[in-house]
């Protein structure tokens, strides 16, 4: 997951939250709205106000595709068809009912919603490519059906008479719709800024990253599947609507997939990610297509280029290019003014409040290979304020079990991987879980952790039934774990990273990310993780500058932040130099205190040393169980793991 | 015999699919990059030879040669500039999105270079069997034309298959979509695959655009609606095996024909797509969707 992109980090905790969350929603669509309400107010009548008044109205769609698109990775291809959906809805109610546009708007917008949800649960289903195939179905089937309706103009396209702004004098009518537009527009930019700035935000950036590590951090990812289409969709119809109540006639290539690539190729040209960008994005291409006669003409031939260009400088858009030239700026004015105040200077954090994460070209030079994390004595772990918080969460039903595992079946195919396991772990503790290559230790990590459904046996966590539980929920009954390979999300700072796993968004809606961000809680919660294991410095680093001790201890960072009751480490120390490897046993043990850790690895010496029971798997069946006396004394343990 | 005719009738399409629906699905194998811009290389192919032999006046050999050089040097010269800096640079561009991106514009270029050189016309090469159609002693009829599509969609499907399953260059070929680095270190040229797979399938689609265009006739923008259903077709396969892509793609067209026959004829492809769309939801897995979207 970690990639040689290095970015500005988000997010220094040190700021006042509230103010810094608002402020940049706040000032992208207040940049946005000014901009537009200027060229309105005095070029609404002309062909500069009317060239900006269509990019805007492709901008309300394009803004949504950030976010579900680009931020989010959820490709549909649907968002034409709901353009349309807006659009010919305003006609119809316009034309057929009177309706004056305005409100049609409102009600086509509301109206295209309930039809994304219902859509949406079934399309959202499918992940990736599969929702990508899905949902380019979309677009050919509507242009097959509208070229029949002739109700709605056939393959022509139908006229409305009433404007957005009903006015006597088309000057008049040019403002008025320019106005509503840029209002429109204003609040678009405002309300995906700010989901894409919140703690809601963050879940689906890494929603975007990964789906099943989305999940393993208690994101609910079907649901924020289908929020993301319905968000997307709503602001298609509305871009649509605008579209239909300012331009008076719709057009039925508005739907064709033709249509879905010019959007796409907005989006992409002005920054995938970024709200402003996919603004700028629009703008560029409606100016640029009206530019001259010969550009017109060969509009195909210049957007093909336009896009490769800006592509290959930069795969995040122009919004990308900027925002590294930005970095580069202040990189370069440091450097001048880096004799005077001395310490680091914080990562910019600029590019979180806009919601785009840019991608400043910084290189991979900048490695931070010499920083380690500081010691921090054992005691001192218990009494922190973390460690209090955890040992009053961890508590569990005295003396009863806090894991059990019955009959716990697993096949792939015709082979059984597991086979029957059951296994019982108390409240507090270290237990090591070893065994061959091959012998199913992951897969029991998986289906403790819920992203590995068996087909045979139950999973107990405190007495309750677990095995049917996905992941997500399972991670809010306490349950957390890191994975074999490093799985981090590349692009954002440590802090974020570990942020994830303190998120408390995960049960409100996509909608609550406008109105509030918990984000700076969840940072507060994860700087103190970092405090107990003493990386507190490495807080406002990107991920990928770091070293593979750091990133594993990122990530174990990131397990133990939500204070998990049942904690599944896979593999820890594997990559890890023998120092390394005894500062994590140190760290294990005293986590060990805190709560039960089961923990899968090949070095069995470590094993040994710190757990109290050992649980050895050998072809998909529990071959041994014991006190790491009988571990190393077993004649079955030795067969097993030494080879002798 | 309707049906039968029917039959004919989408299997003669179905190939067509199912040959740019194998061109989709190797290259993807190879380069990781999904080819939406491989139906554009075939309208070239099919408006370049009719605007050289009926416009310019060349003998058909000459034109078809030229149309076939043109469209392989263009393909090479893409992937020597573009590719190369998107691909082999310091900053490898990875992620399906965004290199797929590369091939939508590509396709919107090669689209719009047509339009200033061909016009917006409907037109097509020259039938290269002219006749009436075969008819066969129980009513069934097969256009001369289908059955020249048919049999070169036979023959490099068949070449595709015999060169991945026989030949060890088969072999390097698979490893350099499988892992990139790994068939690097094991001496694999997985640039130059990369480059000999575009060219060739671009000068594949370029002939299938060729022998297809007598049947359906071809405009500037008709490179995308090919691209779009060998894409889904190549789907079908999950862009990892060009025989499910081939099998999927006869099965569309044959799909597409039938419903157009008994259903009706308007709404078919709306039908086609619903269909389809509800196979990609219902069975995912089986439809060989494992692989997410990433970067």
């Amino acid at each position: 997951m970690v990639t040689s992109k290095v970015t500005p980090a988000a997010g220094v905790r040190a700021r006042p939250a509230r103010s810094r969350s608002l402020r940049g929603p706040l000032g992208t669509s207040g940049l946005v709205v000014a901009a537009g309400l200027i060229v309105m107010s005095f070029y609404a009548a002309q062909y500069i106000g009317s060239v900006v008044l269509l990019a805007f109205t492709y901008a309300i769609v394009t803004a949504g595709m950030a976010v579900q698109i680009g931020f989010s990775q959820q490709i549909a291809f649907s968002q034409s068809v709901f353009m349309g959906l807006g659009a010919y809805g305003v006609a119809v109610l316009n034309t057929n009912l009177n309706m004056p546009s305005l409100l049609a708007a409102l009600a086509v917008t509301v109206a295209s919603g309930l039809v994304a949800l219902v859509l949406g649960s079934v399309v959202t289903r499918a992940s990736g490519l599969a929702l990508a195939v899905a949902t380019i179905m979309l677009p050919l089937i509507a242009v097959g059906y509208l070229s029949s309706a002739g109700y709605l103009g056939g393959s022509v396209g139908m006229p409305l008479t009433g404007s957005l702004w009903p006015a006597s004098s088309p000057q008049a009518m040019a403002v008025g719709n320019g106005m509503i537009t840029v209002a429109v527009i204003g609040v678009v930019v405002f309300v995906a800024s700010r989901i894409l700035s919140s703690d809601i935000g963050l879940e689906l950036y890494v929603l975007g990253v990964d789906e099943r590590m989305a999940a393993a951090m208690g994101v609910s990812t079907p649901r924020r599947k289908l929020e993301l289409f319905v968000l997307g969709s709503m602001f298609a119809a509305l871009g649509g609507a605008v579209y239909a109540g300012t331009q008076l006639f719709v057009p039925a290539t508005l739907v064709d997939p033709t249509a879905e690539l010019s959007l796409l190729m907005m989006l992409f040209i002005g920054g995938r990610r970024s709200i402003l960008g996919a603004v700028a994005g629009a703008l560029i291409i409606e100016y640029v297509s009206g530019a001259s006669t010969w550009v017109s003409v060969n509009i195909l031939v210049v957007e093909g280029v336009l896009i490769t260009v800006v592509l290959l400088v930069d795969p995040e858009g122009l919004a990308g290019i900027v925002s590294s030239l930005a970095a580069r700026l202040r990189r370069a004015r440091r450097a001048g003014g880096a004799a005077a105040d001395g310490g680091p200077a914080p990562a910019g954090a600029g590019s979180a409040g806009t919601g785009h994460t840019g991608t400043g070209s910084a290189g991979t030079g900048d490695a931070v290979a010499g920083v380690t994390p500081e010691e921090v004595a054992a005691a001192d772990r218990r009494t922190s304020a973390f460690g209090r918080s955890w040992q009053a969460r961890a508590g569990g039903r005295a003396g009863a079990p806090l894991l059990e595992c019955t009959g716990v079946t697993k096949d792939y195919g015709g082979l059984r991987v597991l086979d029957s396991i059951g296994l019982s772990l108390p409240a507090r503790g270290l237990f090591g879980l070893c065994g061959p290559n091959g012998a199913g230790k992951t897969t029991l990590l998986g289906v403790i952790g819920g992203s590995v459904p068996p087909v045979a046996g139950r999973v107990l966590l405190d007495g309750a039934d677990i095995t049917r539980l996905p992941p997500q929920q399972r991670f809010h009954l306490g349950v957390s774990r890191t994975f074999q390979a490093v799985h981090l999300i590349a692009g954002r700072s440590v802090l974020d990273n570990v942020a994830v796993s303190c998120l408390s968004s995960h049960r409100s809606s996509l909608a609550a990310g406008i109105v509030r961000s918990r984000l700076a809680q969840a940072r507060d919660k994860a700087a103190e993780a970092l405090d107990y294991l003493g990386m507190g410095r490495l807080s406002g680093m990107e991920v990928s500058t770091l070293t593979l001790e750091n990133q594993r201890m990122v990530e174990f960072a990131r397990a133990i932040a939500a204070r998990p009751r049942l904690l599944l480490l896979d593999e820890p120390a594997s990559g890890l130099s023998e120092p390394q490897r005894e500062r994590l046993k140190e760290v294990l043990r005293t986590v060990g205190d805190m709560t039960c850790v089961l923990l899968v690895e090949h070095d069995l010496g470590l094993v040994a040393q710190i757990t109290e029971r050992i649980f050895v798997l050998a072809s998909g069946q529990l071959v041994f169980e014991g006190s790491p006396e009988e571990f190393r004394n077993s004649a079955v343990v030795s067969s097993l793991l030494v080879g002798l | 015999m309707k049906f039968g005719n029917l039959l004919i009738a989408g299997v003669v399409t179905g190939s067509i699919y199912a040959v740019f629906a194998v061109c989709i699905a190797v290259w993807y194998r190879v380069s990781n990059i999904l080819n939406l811009a491989v139906g554009d290389f075939a309208m070239v192919g099919a408006l370049g030879v009719d605007y050289l032999f009926r416009v310019d006046s060349w003998p058909l050999p000459a034109a078809i040669a030229t149309t076939l050089a043109i469209v392989g040097a263009f393909a090479y010269g893409y992937d020597q500039v573009v590719l190369r800096l998107a691909q082999d640079g310091r900053r490898r561009q990875e992620g399906i999105v965004i290199t797929f991106f590369f091939t939508f514009a590509l396709s919107f270029f090669i689209d719009g270079v047509a339009k200033i050189l061909f016009g917006t016309d409907v037109h097509a090469a020259p039938g290269l069997w002219n006749g009436n159609s075969l008819t066969f002693a129980t009513g069934l009829h097969l256009e001369r034309a289908g059955l020249l599509v048919l049999g070169c969609a036979l023959i490099s499907g068949l070449m595709f298959a015999i060169y991945i399953r026989y030949t060890l260059s088969g072999k390097a070929m698979e490893a350099c979509g499988e892992n990139n680095l790994g068939a690097r270190i094991v001496g694999i040229d997985t640039r130059q695959y990369r480059r000999i797979i575009f060219v060739g399938t671009a000068m594949l689609a370029a002939v299938f655009g060729i022998v297809e265009s007598p049947i359906t006739g071809y405009t500037f923008l008709s490179g995308a609606t090919i691209s779009v259903t060998g894409f889904i077709a190549a789907a079908y396969g999950g862009f990892q095996k060009p025989g499910r892509a081939l099998v999927a793609g006869i099965a569309i067209g044959i799909l597409e024909a039938l419903l157009g026959g008994y259903v009706s004829t308007q709404y078919a492809d709306t039908l086609m797509y619903g269909i389809l769309a509800a196979l990609v939801l219902a069975r995912p897995r089986a439809m060989g969707f494992e692989s997410a979207v990433g970067g």
